[in-house]
Parts: C-alpha cells; sequence; structure tokens
C-alpha cells in the first residue's frame, strides 16, 4: 500500500518522530502523576482538533509548495461569523454554514491570489493573515458573543456517553480518514505531490496547476473555517482572537512529521505524529505546572527545530560520504 | 536611453509621495485638525518606530529574505530596557540605548546564524524566532508592566521633545538613520553587495561575493535597530507590558513593500520606506480622522499589503512584458 | 600582457568522472593568445564539462593543466577568475536590478575614499563598452537588456578582470543574425587584443567563419586539434561524428496511412513563424535546426504547454483547443520533452509513481488508485522497455540517464497515443541506449503511431526521419525527404538558411 510506501521512503525520520513521541510519553507519564490517565489523553486530542482539522488541509498545500499563514485568521473570521450571525438571531445551523462558507470564501480569496495574480503565498497570506484577523476584529470589536446551544457547546467540550472520547474526535477521525485517502490514495493527491515535486514537470504530465492550487487553498479556507466552529463550541466563546498564533503550531506538526517547506514530499501519518508530538509536550508542560507562557517558547523550537533538523541531518551524512570517500 | 531605473525608483518615490500628499490633503479638509502642528507631530512620532523598523528591515528583505521577529524584538527589549531601569533609577537614556541595543543584537545573531550559517528559509526561521522572543518575553516579564514613574525622566523628557515645534526627537533620529543607510546602500561596497545578493543569489556565489558575512551582518543590524525601536516605544508610550508591538512585524513588512523593496530582493531604498511609513500611518491617522473604527486597523493593515504585493507584481509584469515585446522585434 | 603566439593554457589528458559516469576520458587542449578555439562536438561529448572545470564549477580528477606554464588551481570559481579565466555563458546571470557599471565592476567597484567613485565606474564601463564596439549605456538597469547584449556585458566585466582567457559556452546559441555579427566583432577585438577565446558553437558555418584553431571531442576524449586551414566541414563532421551512419539506426519501413496532426500558418512572434507541416500515421517526421530555431517551442505550443497567437492544430482532423496539455491528451497526443529531469520526471519520486502518472484512469476503481493494477502496470513497462532498477518505488533520481528516458518513454508509451512527440530523446545518454530508443520510436511508428521527432543529432535525424523539416530562426527553411536528406543540405539549410549547396 502507499501507505506503506511512502512510510519506507522517510523511514528515518517517521522512527526518529514516532521515537521521540514515546520517549516523551514515557518520560511525562514517569515525572507526572497522571499524564497517561484516560482524562488527560483525552485532553491532549481534544486540544489539538482545530491543529488536526486544519493540518489535514494545510499539509495539501506544503506539498504542493505554498503555505497559508493566514488559516488561524480564518478561523477567527468564521468563529466571528458564526458567533455574530448567531447573536443576530440566524439558527446555528445556518450560522454554522455562514461561518464554513465564509472559511471557504477566504480560502479561494488566497489561491486566487496566489495562482492568478501569480503572488507569493507566503507574502499575500501575511496579509491575508492581518486582514482577516482584522475583519473579525471590526465585526466583533471587543465584544465576545458565548450564548450559544447546548447541543452545540456540549459537542465542543463533551465527551461521548461515559467513556472518555470526546464528542469531536469522530468529526476529526471522518476528516483524517478522507484526506489521508485523498492525499495516498487518488490521483488528486499523486498530482499534489507532482506540483510539490516539480511544477514544471506537473504541466508537461497534463496537471492544471493553477485549478489544482485554487481547490488546495479552497478547502484549507473550509477546513479553517470548520475549526473555527469547533473551535467555538469548545471554549463557547465567538471572539476576534480566538486562535492567535495557531497557523505556526499547524506548520511546525507539519514540519515535525516530516512535510518538506521546500515541497512534494509528506504523509498524513506524519502530520499526526507531529501534531501528538507537540501537543503532548505541551500537556507534560501544563501537568509540570510550567509556567503556560513557555509553551510560546517550547512552539518556537520546534519550528526551528523542524526547519534545521533535515539540513543539519543532510549535511552530516554528506560529510560522512565525503569522508569515506576519501579514506 | 534614459536609465529605466531611475526612472522606475523616482516614479515609485515620486508617485507614493503624491499619494501622501493627496491623503493629507483629503484628510486634512474633512479634519483640520489633522494638518495642524499638534497633529502632524502626532503623526510623526506615530511614524518614528515603523520607520525605523522599515529601516532596518531594509537590507534583509532586499537580500530576499525576512526578519518577522522584529515585533516580538521591540517588546523583549523594550521590557528589559524598562526592567533594567526599574532596578537602577540612577540610569539614563545613555543606558536605555545601551541596554537595547544589545538585546537587539542577540536576536539578530541568533536569526543570522541560522538564516545566513546554516542557510534555512529565513521566512520559517524568523517566524519561529517570533515565537521564542515573544515567549521570552512572557517568561520573563511574569506579567509585571512598568509606567512611567519607573522609567528615567531624561528618557521620556527626549521622547517629547520637539524640534521646530513638529519635528519629534524620534522621527528626527530615524529621518538621520535614514540618510546614513541611504549612503551606505549607495556608496559601500557592502550595500551594493546587499543588492546584488537578493537580485541573484546564485549569481552573488558564482562572482565570490562574502554571501555569509553580508546576510549575517544585515541581521544583526536589523536585530540592533529593533531592540533600539524598543527604547522608542518606550519614549513614546511610557509604558510596557509584555504584548508590547504584539503582531506589528507585518506593519513593518507593509510600510517597506510600500516603500518599494521588492519582496524579491535587489530593490528598493531607504528614503522610500520611510515615505511608505509615513503613507501607511497617514492612511490609518486619516481613517480614524474620518471617524472609521480602530478595529478595522488590523483589517486595512493587511490589504494594504496586498495591493502592495500586487502594484509590485505589476510592475514587474510590465517589465517582462516590454523585453518579450523587445524580444520580438529583433525576430523580425 | 601576453605576446600573441604564447601558450595560454594546456591541457594534458584531463580525467573526469561524475559517480559512475566517465565525462572525460583524457582531453587534451592547447590554447594560445591571439587565438579564437572552437572546440566542437556532440552532445554529451564532454566540451561543457571541460569548460567548467576550467571556470572552476568542477575538479578534474586526472591528467594536468597549466596556464603559461604554471599548474592551474582548480575548484573554485574564485580562483579561476584570479587566475585569469573568464566564463561567458549561453544564459548570461547578470545582475538584473543593477545598473550595466555595476555589473562590469560588482565587487570591484572603484573608489574615492570610502566612497565608491560611480562617475569612474560609469566612464570605465563605457570605455570597455566601446573597446568592445558595442554602445551600451552603462548607466541603464541590466533587466531588458536582450541576450546578446548582456553577453558583451559579461565580456566587459572579464576585460575588466584582465581576463586573458575568455571561454564562451554557445553563446550564439540564443542570438538572432545580426547579433552574431556583432559579437564576431567583439570576439575579433579580443583577439588583436591577444586574448586567447574559446569558443563552443554547434553552428559550423559561424565556427569556419571566425576559428584559427578547432578541437574536436568525441565521447570524452580529443579526436583531432588542428588550425582551420588544414581541415573542412566534412572533415569536422566525419570527426564529430565518427562513425557510419547505417550502423546505429534500426529504422524500418512501415505503411504509412492518413494524416494524423496538421498545424497550419502557427505563429508564435517570440519564436516561430507560419509554420505548416503534417505528420501521418506510421511516420516518423523530424524537425531538425539549431538549438533556439523554435522546434520545441512548436512541440511546446501543440501540446498546449505554452499558447501560440495565430494558425490552427487539427488532430484526428479536429481542430484541437489551444494552450490546454490536457485537452492534447484527451485526443491522445503524448509529449517526451526536452529536459527530462525539469520536465518529464518527478525525480525523487519512485519508477512506478511516474510511470502511472499519466495513466490514472486505468488504474482507479471508481476514486482509489489500484496498487495493484500500478504495479502490474510499471512491471509492463519495465519489460517492454527493458528499465533497470531494483525496486519499483526506487526514486528516478537513482537511474541512470538512459534508464530515466526510458521511463519518461514508458509513462507515455502507456497512455496509447496516436501522436508521439519527442524532443531531443537521446539527449546525454550512452550509445547502447541510444540505438534502444531508437528502435522503441521505430516500433511506435511501426504500430501505426505519427511520430515527431526534434533532434539536435544529425545522424539520428537522417537515420529516423522520414521526412525532415529543417527550421532556423523561428521560420521553415525546407521540407526533405528521407531520399534527399543529406548531412551537408541538412547543416546547410539549418545554419544558412539557404535550400541547397
Amino acid at each position: 500500500m502507499s501507505f506503506v510506501n511512502s512510510f519506507k521512503v522517510r523511514k528515518s525520520w517517521d522512527t526518529a518522530i514516532l521515537a521521540l513521541l514515546f520517549s516523551v510519553w514515557v518520560l511525562a507519564s514517569m515525572t507526572t502523576d497522571n499524564f497517561l490517565s484516560s482524562i488527560n489523553v483525552s485532553q491532549i486530542f481534544s486540544n489539538s482538533s482545530e491543529i488536526l482539522i486544519m493540518g489535514f488541509a494545510m499539509i495539501f498545500l506544503i506539498i504542493a509548495g505554498e503555505i497559508d499563514l493566514s488559516i488561524a485568521s480564518i478561523l477567527a473570521l468564521s468563529s466571528a461569523m458564526l458567533g455574530y450571525s448567531y447573536a443576530q438571531g440566524a439558527p446555528i445551523w445556518v450560522a454554522i454554514l455562514v461561518a464554513v462558507a465564509v472559511g471557504s470564501a477566504c480560502g479561494f480569496v488566497n489561491g486566487f491570489l496566489v495562482t492568478k495574480l501569480g503572488l507569493g503565498s507566503l507574502a499575500v497570506t501575511i496579509g491575508a493573515l492581518a486582514l482577516y484577523r482584522g475583519i473579525a476584529n471590526g465585526i466583533l470589536g471587543e465584544n465576545t458573543i458565548n450564548e450559544f446551544p447546548e447541543a452545540a457547546t456540549d459537542f465542543g467540550f463533551s465527551t461521548i456517553g461515559n467513556t472518555f472520547i470526546p464528542q469531536t474526535l469522530p468529526v476529526i477521525i471522518v476528516f483524517g480518514l478522507f484526506f489521508a485517502f485523498l492525499l495516498h490514495n487518488t490521483p488528486f493527491g499523486r498530482r499534489t505531490l507532482a506540483i510539490g515535486q516539480s511544477p514544471e514537470a506537473a504541466r508537461f504530465a497534463g496537471v492544471n496547476v493553477v485549478r489544482h492550487k485554487i481547490i488546495i487553498f479552497t478547502f484549507t479556507g473550509f477546513m479553517s473555517g470548520v475549526a473555527g466552529v469547533i473551535y467555538t463550541f469548545r471554549f463557547s466563546t465567538a471572539q476576534a482572537d480566538n486562535g492567535v498564533g495557531l497557523e505556526l503550531l499547524v506548520i511546525s506538526a507539519c514540519l515535525l512529521g516530516g512535510v518538506s517547506i521546500f515541497g512534494g514530499v509528506g504523509t498524513m501519518w506524519g502530520l499526526v505524529a507531529g501534531v501528538m508530538l507537540a501537543s503532548s509536550v505541551e500537556s507534560w508542560l501544563t501537568l509540570r505546572e510550567i509556567n503556560a507562557q513557555w509553551r510560546t517558547i517550547v512552539t518556537g523550537i520546534l519550528l526551528l527545530i523542524s526547519v534545521a533538523a533535515p539540513v543539519l541531518v543532510d549535511k552530516a551524512k554528506r560529510r560522512k560520504a565525503a569522508a569515506s570517500n576519501k579514506g | 536611453m534614459a536609465s529605466n531605473k531611475k526612472k522606475l525608483s523616482l516614479g515609485r518615490e515620486g508617485s507614493l509621495g503624491v499619494i501622501l500628499v493627496f491623503c493629507v490633503a483629503v484628510t486634512g479638509f474633512i479634519n483640520p485638525r489633522f494638518v495642524t502642528g499638534d497633529g502632524t507631530r502626532d503623526l510623526l512620532s506615530a511614524t518614528a518606530i515603523v520607520a525605523l523598523l522599515a529601516i532596518g528591515i531594509a537590507p534583509v528583505m532586499i537580500m530576499r529574505h525576512i526578519d518577522l521577529s522584529i515585533a516580538s524584538t521591540v517588546g523583549l527589549s523594550g521590557w528589559v530596557v524598562a526592567d533594567f531601569c526599574a532596578k537602577n533609577p540612577s540610569f539614563t537614556w545613555v543606558h536605555c540605548f545601551i541596554i537595547g541595543g544589545i538585546v537587539g543584537i542577540a536576536i539578530g545573531v541568533l536569526n543570522g546564524l541560522l538564516v545566513a550559517g546554516l542557510r534555512l528559509p529565513s521566512l520559517v526561521v524568523t517566524l519561529g524566532t517570533l515565537y521564542i522572543v515573544r515567549g521570552a518575553v512572557y517568561v520573563i516579564s511574569n506579567s509585571v508592566d512598568y509606567n512611567a514613574q519607573e522609567m528615567p525622566p531624561s528618557l521620556l523628557k527626549l521622547g517629547g521633545t520637539a524640534y521646530f515645534g513638529l519635528l519629534p526627537f524620534p522621527f528626527l533620529l530615524a529621518l538621520i538613520l535614514m540618510v546614513v543607510v541611504a549612503w551606505v546602500m549607495k556608496y559601500t561596497k557592502a550595500g551594493r553587495d546587499c543588492y546584488a545578493i537578493g537580485s541573484n543569489p546564485p549569481a552573488a556565489d558564482l562572482v565570490g561575493l562574502k554571501v555569509f558575512r553580508r546576510t549575517f551582518i544585515a541581521y544583526i543590524y536589523c536585530g540592533f535597530i529593533a531592540g533600539i525601536a524598543g527604547v522608542f516605544y518606550l519614549m513614546r508610550f511610557a509604558q510596557i507590558d509584555s504584548t508590547a508591538f504584539y503582531g506589528q512585524e507585518l506593519a513593518v513588512v507593509a510600510a517597506a513593500v510600500i516603500g518599494g523593496i521588492g519582496l524579491l530582493g535587489g530593490a528598493g531604498t531607504a528614503v522610500g520606506v520611510v515615505i511608505g511609513a509615513l503613507l501607511v500611518q497617514t492612511i490609518q491617522g486619516a481613517l480614524a480622522a474620518l471617524g472609521v473604527d480602530a478595529f478595522w486597523k488590523a483589517a486595512i493593515n493587511g490589504a494594504l499589503l496586498i495591493v502592495a504585493i500586487y502594484a509590485d507584481r505589476v510592475l514587474a509584469r510590465r517589465s517582462e512584458k516590454a523585453l518579450l515585446a523587445q524580444r520580438i522585434k529583433e525576430r523580425v | 600582457m601576453a605576446n600573441k603566439g604564447d601558450l595560454l593554457l594546456e591541457m594534458k589528458d584531463v580525467k573526469k568522472r561524475f559517480g559512475g559516469a566517465i565525462a572525460l576520458r583524457g582531453t587534451t587542449l592547447s590554447v594560445r593568445a591571439g587565438e579564437i578555439h572552437a572546440l566542437l562536438g556532440e552532445n554529451g561529448a564532454g566540451k561543457s564539462t571541460m569548460l567548467k572545470i576550467l571556470a572552476g564549477v568542477h575538479e578534474h580528477d586526472g591528467g594536468e593543466i597549466t596556464l603559461g606554464g604554471t599548474q592551474f588551481i582548480a575548484g573554485s570559481p574564485q580562483a579561476s577568475i584570479d587566475q585569469g579565466i573568464a566564463v561567458i555563458y549561453q544564459e548570461p546571470s547578470l545582475f538584473l536590478d543593477l545598473s550595466l557599471a555595476e555589473n562590469v565592476f560588482i565587487g570591484r567597484q572603484p573608489k574615492k575614499g570610502i566612497a565608491i567613485d560611480w562617475k569612474e565606474a560609469q566612464s570605465q564601463a563605457a570605455k570597455l563598452f566601446k573597446e568592445l564596439g558595442v554602445e551600451l549605456d552603462p548607466k541603464r538597469q541590466a533587466r531588458g537588456l536582450s541576450i546578446a547584449d548582456q553577453q558583451v556585458v559579461e565580456i566587459a566585466k572579464a576585460l575588466s578582470m584582465n581576463a586573458n582567457i575568455i571561454l564562451m559556452d554557445e553563446p550564439t546559441a540564443a542570438l538572432s543574425a545580426s547579433e552574431v555579427e556583432r559579437l564576431m566583432t567583439v570576439m575579433r577585438s579580443l583577439r588583436a587584443a591577444n586574448k586567447a577565446v574559446i569558443f563552443v558553437s554547434h553552428r559550423l558555418d559561424e565556427v569556419f567563419a571566425i576559428s584559427d584553431h578547432i578541437t574536436v571531442m568525441r565521447d570524452g576524449a580529443t579526436v583531432s586539434e588542428k588550425p582551420i586551414s588544414k581541415t573542412d566541414l566534412q572533415t569536422v563532421i566525419k570527426e564529430m561524428v565518427g562513425r557510419e551512419l547505417t550502423e546505429l539506426f534500426p529504422k524500418t519501413e512501415h505503411k504509412i496511412g492518413e494524416v494524423v496532426l496538421e498545424v497550419s500558418d502557427l505563429t508564435n512572434p517570440a519564436y516561430f513563424r507560419n509554420v505548416s507541416f503534417n505528420v501521418r500515421k506510421g511516420e516518423i517526421v523530424a524537425l531538425a535546426g539549431l538549438v533556439g530555431s523554435g522546434r520545441s517551442e512548436i512541440a511546446r505550443s501543440i501540446f498546449g504547454i505554452d499558447s501560440y497567437d495565430s494558425g490552427a492544430v487539427k488532430i484526428n482532423n479536429k481542430p484541437l483547443k489551444k494552450n490546454s496539455p490536457i485537452a492534447a491528451m484527451a485526443e491522445k497526443i503524448a509529449l517526451v520533452p526536452e529536459d527530462r529531469r525539469q520536465q518529464g520526471l518527478f525525480m525523487v519520486a519512485g519508477v512506478n509513481r511516474n510511470i502511472s502518472m499519466e495513466s490514472f484512469s486505468r488504474l482507479t476503481g471508481r476514486f482509489f488508485i489500484n496498487f495493484k493494477k500500478e504495479r502490474a502496470l510499471t512491471e509492463e513497462w519495465r519489460e517492454n522497455l527493458s528499465i533497470k532498477y531494483a525496486d519499483q518505488s526506487d526514486p528516478v533520481d537513482r537511474l541512470s540517464g538512459g534508464n530515466q528516458q526510458k521511463t519518461v518513454l514508458a509513462k507515455w508509451l502507456a497512455t496509447d497515443p496516436d501522436l508521439l512527440i519527442v524532443d531531443e530523446p537521446t539527449r546525454g545518454i550512452d550509445v547502447g541506449t541510444k540505438s534502444e530508443v531508437h528502435r522503441l520510436i521505430d516500433k511506435a511508428a511501426g504500430e501505426g503511431k505519427a511520430v515527431l521527432m526534434i533532434s539536435s543529432e544529425l545522424p539520428e535525424v537522417l537515420g529516423m526521419a522520414d521526412r525532415i523539416i529543417v527550421m532556423r530562426e523561428g521560420r521553415q527553411v525546407t521540407e526533405l525527404s528521407r531520399k534527399e536528406a543529406t548531412q551537408e543540405n541538412v547543416i546547410a539549410a539549418a545554419t544558412t538558411g539557404k535550400k541547397g549547396i
């Protein structure tokens, strides 16, 4: 199967991440009382909801050699739209649809700017990052909306029956399976990888690169909208600064999971392992009652490690090869 | 044939100037307070920090890199300086600048090693250091804020000084720096190497330019300026907490891009970025003066940045088209 | 300053290998001051490797290189510059944002006190341009300069560095006739200044018009080194090819059927004008001509990678939508592009993934790729084309050039095209694989496919094609049948634009 296949290519990296994840779990359960308690594990999953949801789509963008830094702002804007339209009297399901539609529209706009106008995705989505959160800010100002139907907020922070499985988890798993199959088992996924490996060769292979990228940008927006909805219900609050900085967590999870920042390489397994690693470390820090502010630093360091490690490993390999050539 | 480049960049700075004057005129017409001495002084002192940072980031961006960690560095430097001053009441503004500068240089060295030394993509690296530095502010500040009473009076006095009743000290300092940087970028090998490296990185290696050294120093300089900007922050707001200047890196990048620094490097001037910073601030101020809600500020920054990138792209495309037309002509 | 006739560069038995591939197996070359020395050879003969060693990009593994008697310090571009060697590449790499004067003096700007003296730089640059006989404004930006003018700037740069050996790698490939004329003037003035000019070109008419000496290389070794007076066109061609044409190509006769591809009045003014031809079932039609004569661009336009301004393409008598590779593929057109590493393959992806790339419709159930079928497809084409690899999922960049090319052919043949376009199908692959590729192309024609072949290798064109269309500077010069075509009349048409000798 292709899972096995892609696993083989990135074996060393994947093994390293899994080993790291495992050692974090061992260390954490040794140094804290309840790291592996069902409630904490449930919490780890629940806390990674938005990162996973956005990551499932973002991985396609990074593999295709693009990036979207505005996803957390799209999350905030969807959340704001959800709260705003519900507060204006719309039924909750209409509000949800509005939120997701706005998210998709934002993603489409990003894709349009990048492909049709030919602007660099990094730069443009930095602008979009400010723009979308700014609009959320403009709509809500300093207001927060935290009146939502009970069913909705239940979905956000309750578990299924007497278990410790968060209600959001099945939704995440469904999305995860869908995007994993899309990436690894369909022509669409193959074309995404192909674009990242060589946009020119993709054109010669008959891939409509522009359309393909717009589709990816749009469903990244869509998934950010979904993440906005889940975030809103999980915290029972819609406000303009929801999810600030999440885009970095998503990107560093992708990179940690072995997705190349230069495109063309990446697996859904890797992404999930990367997310689990980041949120396990975070949970560990929380349980150790280490100042929550350290999280920001840890995020930054993880990001640096994930981008520097492949380069350093490569350099070491080359040095070794050169040494053995001489010897 | 006339100098192509000169025409373009004159056009850029000239047209920016025209837009600037137009904005000021329209806003002044609707809200006369905007063009009084007080209004101008406000505008200039509000612009000083972004203008200073834009001059700082200019060489980095001219080399086709970026530094997103500057706003966090401003926060760190500002907080560290305030902390030192609170604990040493005898400190004056001179101490402030020295401490701020050192903090900035330290961050610059870190960025420079990662980007120039390991040749990692600068955007991801400085995104990482953005978070690390901001996290460091959170951790060391431990939610302690500082206000005017803990700051050296000499610093606050300097911040309040305005020459000719119009020119606040920080803005004057930014102007002096602008002149120095403009000269260095135009008349020294180091400056010209920056343009060459950004214009065609592989060729820069081929002709033997010192790419590592130039890039490294550009990051140190950029960090240093961000450290100084932290002191500017204290002068302007006489108050600091751990979220100071949060997210403002975008305003700086926007000012630089609007001021004519292409995201593909190789172009732009210090004078341009200062005009760019003035323009961004004027538009912000104008919208406020026209009664637009302050909550829209970030959205406007973002939209301005996208428009600037688009304008940049249109200009580049125009010269590509001209090249193609020339090719066709030669073929006939 | 060197005197005329001084020995400036001597290479003896220089060797270079890249991994398993031998690029140079013992090259000799000696070049004197005041001489224009042409370096000739087919693609893959080792000319570029030799230039790159002198440029300091590569380091040789064996042999001796001396510069005016002293040992050459290899392996660093800077060291090469310091030793007076300058390289002018086919596509110059100027700093497009900077002025011409600055491009000439980058890193070595003249100074007055601590500041760069721009006036001085500009007047020195102007002087250099004048010496070269080309009036360029030193203050203008390099962006927007033609390739020819960019080369002049590079040459001025070389002069300002006191280079006495100037290497030019196919400098005329992208130039128009008048630009070539001007470049020749520049080269003559370099010769007059007692520089040594080493000049790589495929345009033999130019070579004979300007060179004093000709060195011919083949398969990584020097075949001959003669003054121009002691050789002629026929001799040089024979030395370059080095084998009888009939040995290599197993071209067989096929039944030629109805027209598959019909191109009429196709025009894209930047690259080609008023091109009209057709290709029939079972027929191999070659587009011959020099690099830069617009052949690849025609192929790209037919396949829809690029657009065109006017004219029409019909396939099986139906008009083909322009600028849409997807439409072209739907009409069963396949394009094996000239640059297999950039355009033809996904180098980090496995062989199986490359081969299946164009054939998803045959591999998918309803939505998903059936990996069993993908394996079978790869296996089928491995057998058909005898591609050698250890494992189906091996990334193609681990394969040899020949096996890579077969992989590209496999992925397109797997689509069972009606029209197969092959652009430089045997560039940079070894002789054995070459004839295998030719056999495959011949077999495709035998199966009734129409084949349009673009090739810069004359023996390949003459050996394979039923008809030859010769292009020069974007225009069709002539069309020759298999019987009419000879080395001489194809070369003559491609280089001079005249229909016969």
